[in-house]
């Protein structure tokens, strides 16, 4: 039996830890958003020369060794030192010392959407060259996906449930709403839920490049990324990590912690449609938001804020603004909405966290961040997008979107505890 | 050029990640230099790919890795197999 009597428990966001292209940790992320900053370059962790597309967005400075002891990161893959990077600065934001803090029931949720297909590449490659005996015995934990939520279990010391699951870009969407359940079904105590991914690899760049998903404007890698402007011609591909501290709303105000914002509901559904393009007219991705609104207990005319899925690409930009329009009507004009990505370039299985964080520092600064690159509007996303400047605004409710490749879409609803 | 002691301390360090003072040849590499049953095959392959060049390929089977114990034994094998 399921103890009943925490499915209606309040969960809030009390730390968030970003290891982005725009800053690690919140305050530099949150600067960054506020000022409008990309962190998109002229690829670095390879020379691009020869490819199609030249640019990522890339976490330049991340040093696996300031999160995670040689031994232990000589053991993962990028995106799982992503992972543990991000976990320990939500729990340091959120002022949790886990040497006091009872972990015996913590859930670790970091979805994915690709795993370590650089790692995959590389081993395939020692296969060829030099046969099966010289393949890392390291090759099977590194790679699997779910070494994310794992390492961030080990890292942390967390003995409740962990996963990793897979919903393309919509993945870290998927893991707010299942932490949030763990919790409500009394599995779990409290959370990390987020996500991570790292594949900036030229096997990885070319699989994106050739399904023309992405933007080609190599010779202006910070004007590259440029949701709902006319001149969009695809997404930028990032990687990094985000994680999120979410407890109860009642151990988070015994403990006096600093609530970000609260959990208010999720909206999942899937186009059942195509393996690459949503639904033309955005049906999916609006059921997702009506489902969030109805599980939030919202009407559209609550919401404030919408942070867009806005991957930059022709053909998700104008189906999210449809289903915008679709879902909110005349209220849609009245809302805000921006495209965090931007400025961070789309970090897939970890797009999703970002979204909830920057909608989550929205509601508690009171500030909306901006969308970058809108310079030329599109006469058919012609929503409030707030172009290219921040602006204060109050926040009570906003929807945080991730709509991933294979149709799936998630909606996280977000609130102010106070509202 | 450094000597094949020297090579051999320098790998069994990198793939560790431990110490480089620590890596002597008394030095077990499971109680000491805390090595697990994954490390010592990443090891293995390791020292196969370091001493193996265009004229000799060396092979450690796993049963002559199960036999590589201590920081010795692995100079021993190398010195065994004409690499000294």
């Amino acid at each position: 039996m399921i103890d009943s009597s925490r499915l209606d428990e309040r969960v809030v966001i009390t730390g968030i830890g970003p290891v982005t292209p725009i800053g690690i940790g919140v305050d530099a992320f949150w600067s960054s958003l506020r000022d409008g900053r990309s962190g998109v370059a002229r690829i670095g962790a390879y020379d691009p020369s020869d490819q199609k597309v030249q640019i990522a967005a890339e976490v330049a400075d991340f040093d696996p060794e300031a999160f995670i002891a040689p031994k232990p990161a000589k053991r993962m893959a990028r995106f799982s030192q992503m992972a543990v990077a991000a976990a320990r600065l939500a729990v340091d934001d959120a002022g949790l010392d886990l040497e006091t803090t009872d972990c015996s029931r913590a859930a670790s949720v970091v979805n994915s959407g690709g795993g370590a297909v650089t790692t995959i590449a590389h081993e395939t490659e020692v296969l060829g060259r030099r046969g099966p005996d010289r393949v890392s015995p390291f090759f099977i934990p590194v790679m699997a996906m779910n070494m994310a939520s794992c390492q961030v279990s080990i890292e942390l010391g967390l003995e409740g449930p962990a996963i990793t699951s897979a919903a393309a870009c919509a993945s870290s969407i998927y893991a707010f709403q299942d932490a949030a359940t763990m919790m409500r079904i009394d599995e779990a105590d409290w959370a990390l839920a987020g996500g991570t991914e790292s594949n900036i690899s030229v096997l990885g760049l070319a699989g994106l490049a050739n399904m023309h998903a992405l933007s080609r404007n190599n010779d202006d890698p910070t004007g590259a990324s440029r949701p709902f402007d006319k001149d969009r011609d695809g997404f930028v591909f990032g990687e990094g990590a985000l994680v999120c501290v979410l407890e109860s709303l009642e151990a988070a105000t015994a403990r006096g912690a600093r609530i970000y914002a609260e959990v208010l509901g999720a909206g999942r559904t899937t186009d059942a449609f195509h393996i690459t393009q949503p639904r033309p007219d955005g049906s999916g991705a609006a059921r997702a938001m009506n489902v969030a609104l109805a599980n939030a207990g919202l009407q559209p005319e609550d919401v404030d804020y919408v942070c867009a899925h806005g991957t930059g690409t022709p053909l998700n930009d104008l189906a999210e603004t449809l289903a915008l329009k679709s879902v909110f009507g005349e209220h849609a004009y009245q809302l805000a909405v921006s495209s965090p990505k931007s400025m961070t370039g789309h970090l897939m299985g970890a797009a999703g966290g970002i979204s909830v964080a920057a909608s989550a520092l929205a509601i508690h600064h009171g500030l909306l961040p901006p969308t970058i690159n809108l310079v030329t509007p599109d006469p058919e996303c012609d929503l409030d997008y707030v172009p290219n400047e921040a602006r204060p605004a109050s926040v009570k409710v906003a929807l945080a979107n991730g709509f991933g490749f294979g149709g799936q879409n998630a909606v996280v609803a977000l609130g102010a505890v106070d509202r | 050029m450094p000597s094949v002691q020297e090579r051999a301390f320098a790998i069994i360090a990198e793939q560790l990640r431990v110490p480089a003072e620590d890596v002597k040849p008394e030095a077990h590499l499971l109680d000491d230099l805390k090595a697990d049953s994954l490390d010592l095959v990443d090891l293995t392959i390791a020292i196969e790919e370091e001493f193996s060049d265009d004229d000799r390929e060396l092979e450690i089977s796993e049963d002559a890795a199960a036999g590589l114990q201590t920081v010795q034994n692995v100079i021993d094998y190398l010195a065994k197999h004409g690499i000294e």
